[in-house]
């Protein structure tokens, strides 16, 4: 009888652990997971593997245009429908005016290659209308090519994109910041002679057909000429403006992390040779990270209002900047990536006050395949949700939402995790003899429009998922109920 | 018994002596012999490697320092440049001011390429040292090692080559780079 008895326990052990197990990994067919977030529409993007989406308003259209990583070791260069030719990833151009039937208008090729060496992963807008110097009947859209360039195209008519200016010569490029309102861009570049991949040149793109550049700027010690140790590459930085007078730059990816916090009119109008001096004159203060974690993205959330502080004679609002790491090894063969808050009010004594991830445990994600960690955050500061909701992307654990009205304690309040497609490219790691794949949604960046959809792409070429809120992550917004 | 005791304590003592014989003759007949110690840096991003110390007549009192380094952004490029050894070696553990001597050479470690590059610099204790430095990728992962001593770079990168390329340290490479 217990003979029986411990057979059945057994059984039950085992059916649960198989059971558990099944859970681990995605399946084609199963439903997406989700938590206050529903899918609006979707599009496969091609196939392609996308970094940065950007969403604009055009008229009475809003745009989407999404940047690419270069093709797979499968896949380099994937078929576009609309023209039959295989294509290198590039942009891809999509009415999103009705989200849920998004209307891929264009694909733009971009520089031949393998995952980061090719493609054109950074894209950003601007209207001729808000640039001092544009043609205000044009749009221009500054995207990466590859590593070797960056190039402004007038996408008044998205669908046929003319190419404006190209800045070549670079041995890589990444996440640029442009201010629409005066035409400063911050290139993240690899200028041939300095000493580290990823630098910021500071060019003046008031008129998008006669770019002229400012200056070069990075840590010292990157410059060209220097020796001994070369300080964290740059990732990306963020500017508020004239108005608030600071770029918060971003270094590092998933190890050594800096946020350096920069005084913008002194950046711009300092004395222009990168020498030690020259470089460290903009600079206010910077905030070092620990060795386990990058900076990825650096989001400015200037003068808080924190109900904690309400009644305090001073320090009621606080000066916020979230530092989103970037995960970028598959089932957490490294140390965690994840989100920080960082309290800058006392700008030259800045503290880390908070920090988010995804608890591995909810949904057993270092077992899943793929990359487990944060990878970056929406970027646009419209109202809707600006210093209310933020958005991280998560990579297998999809995209988060996180409640940062009181950033000493965020908290999450929705995710979409969404499905697999036949089109999900496999993630591997190595083993002995050989390397084991798995396939796994891999989220891997968000933007949110002005209307408060959000959007989440992914890098393992499943495509292109709009979202919006639903329940207490609505509320959160003050969206009105849907 | 106290004699047998004595035998022993005989037999042990001449069996130490015909062995460090035996092992100065290997080490005169078949190079250095390292000599594994303690990785002698504090935690940094990166997992602890392997140190080793250089002991015989001809090492000069040469350490070499070797770890892997996974996930390495220029996958396709890999370690083309010197810029990238500056970057990517170990050297700045031993100290952050170093000079480079000259333009680094490629170098082959096994199926992995890369660049070697020798460098000048001051330990904080004020002695001059020069330091072979080498990385080498494999698709998305690095293997950097550094060797410093007393040696010239150039033989010192020599002997950190000839070691790395042993069939322990070549297999410890493998499961280091593959996470194992």
């Amino acid at each position: 009888m217990i003979g029986r008895v411990q057979l059945a326990a057994c059984l039950v052990v085992l059916a649960c652990s198989s059971g558990a197990f099944a859970q681990k990994q995605q399946v084609i067919g199963a439903p997406p997971e989700a938590m206050n977030m529903r899918l609006t529409g979707f599009n496969d993007l091609q196939g392609r593997s996308a970094y940065q989406p950007t969403i604009h308003r055009q008229g009475d259209r809003w745009i989407a245009y999404i940047g690419h990583h270069g093709g797979t070791e499968d896949v380099p260069a994937p078929v576009n429908p609309l023209t039959g030719q295989a294509e290198p990833n590039g942009t891809s151009i999509v009415d999103v005016t009705d989200p849920a039937r998004p209307k891929y208008l264009r694909h733009l090729p971009g520089q031949p290659g393998k995952y980061e060496s090719g493609g054109a992963q950074m894209v950003r807008v601007c209207d001729g209308r808000s640039l001092p110097k544009g043609d205000p009947n044009a749009v221009y859209m500054l995207r990466t090519f590859g590593g070797e360039a960056h190039e402004i195209w007038n996408v008044a008519d998205p669908a046929n994109p003319v190419l404006i200016t190209r800045l070549s010569g670079l041995k890589d490029t990444h996440k640029n910041w442009w201010e629409c309102d005066t035409g400063i861009a911050y290139l993240v570049s690899g200028a041939p002679d300095w000493r580290t991949r990823r630098m910021t040149q500071v060019y003046d793109l008031s008129d998008p057909a006669q770019p002229r550049k400012i200056r070069d700027f990075g840590l010292p010690g990157q410059e060209p000429g220097s020796t001994g140790a070369v300080p964290t590459e740059l990732h990306g930085p963020i500017s508020t403006g004239p108005a608030g007078n600071r770029v918060y730059f971003g270094y590092g990816t998933n190890k050594g992390g800096i946020l350096q916090i920069v005084d913008r009119e002194k950046l711009l109008s300092g004395a222009k040779e990168p020498t030690p001096e020259n470089l460290r004159y903009p600079e206010i203060a910077r905030l070092p990270m620990s060795a386990f974690n990058g900076a990825h993205t650096t989001f400015p959330m200037l003068d808080m209002p924190i109900a904690e502080f309400a009644e305090d004679k001073d320090g009621k609002l606080r000066d916020i900047v979230m530092i989103v790491d970037e995960a970028i090894l598959n089932e957490c063969t490294e140390a965690r990536q994840m989100v920080w808050f960082a309290d800058v009010t006392t700008e030259t004594r800045p503290m880390m006050i908070s920090s988010f991830t995804v608890p591995e445990a909810s949904g057993q994600f270092c077992q899943r395949g793929g990359r487990f960690g944060a990878h970056s955050s929406n970027e646009s500061m419209a109202p809707v949700y600006y210093k209310k909701l933020v958005f991280i992307a998560f990579f297998n654990a999809g995209v988060r939402v996180l409640d940062i009205r009181d950033p000493y304690h965020p908290k999450e309040v929705g995710y979409f995790i969404p499905a697999i497609t036949p089109a999900t490219d496999k993630r591997c790691i190595p083993v002995e003899g050989g390397e084991r794949c798995k396939v796994a949604i891999q989220t891997n960046n968000v933007e949110t429009d002005d209307r408060g959809y959000i959007y989440i792409v992914d890098r393992a070429n499943t495509g292109m998922h709009i979202l919006e809120l639903t329940g207490a992550a609505r509320a959160a917004a003050g969206l009105p109920r849907s | 018994m106290q004699r047998a005791a004595t035998i022993l304590v005989a037999v042990i003592a001449l069996s130490a002596l015909s062995g460090v014989g035996a092992y100065q003759m290997t080490s005169s007949r078949q190079g250095p012999h390292w000599q594994e110690i303690a990785w002698p840096f504090p935690r940094d991003g990166w997992p602890a490697g392997r140190a080793f110390r250089c002991d015989g007549r001809s090492c000069d009192g040469v350490e070499l320092y070797v770890r892997a380094k996974r996930g390495f952004c220029n996958c396709d490029r890999g370690v083309a440049d010197d810029e990238e050894v500056d970057r990517v070696a170990d050297i700045d553990l031993i100290t952050p001011r170093f000079t480079p001597m000259a333009h680094g050479d490629g170098v082959k470690l096994g199926d992995m390429q890369g660049r070697v590059r020798h460098y000048a610099l001051t330990l904080p204790d004020g002695t001059p040292r020069t330091v072979a430095a080498i990385a080498v990728s494999r698709r998305c992962d690095l293997l950097v090692a550094v060797a410093q001593g007393r040696a010239e770079a150039r033989t010192a990168q020599h002997m950190a080559l000839a070691f790395l390329e042993t069939e322990p340290l070549a297999a410890w490479t493998i499961a280091a780079l593959e996470g194992r």
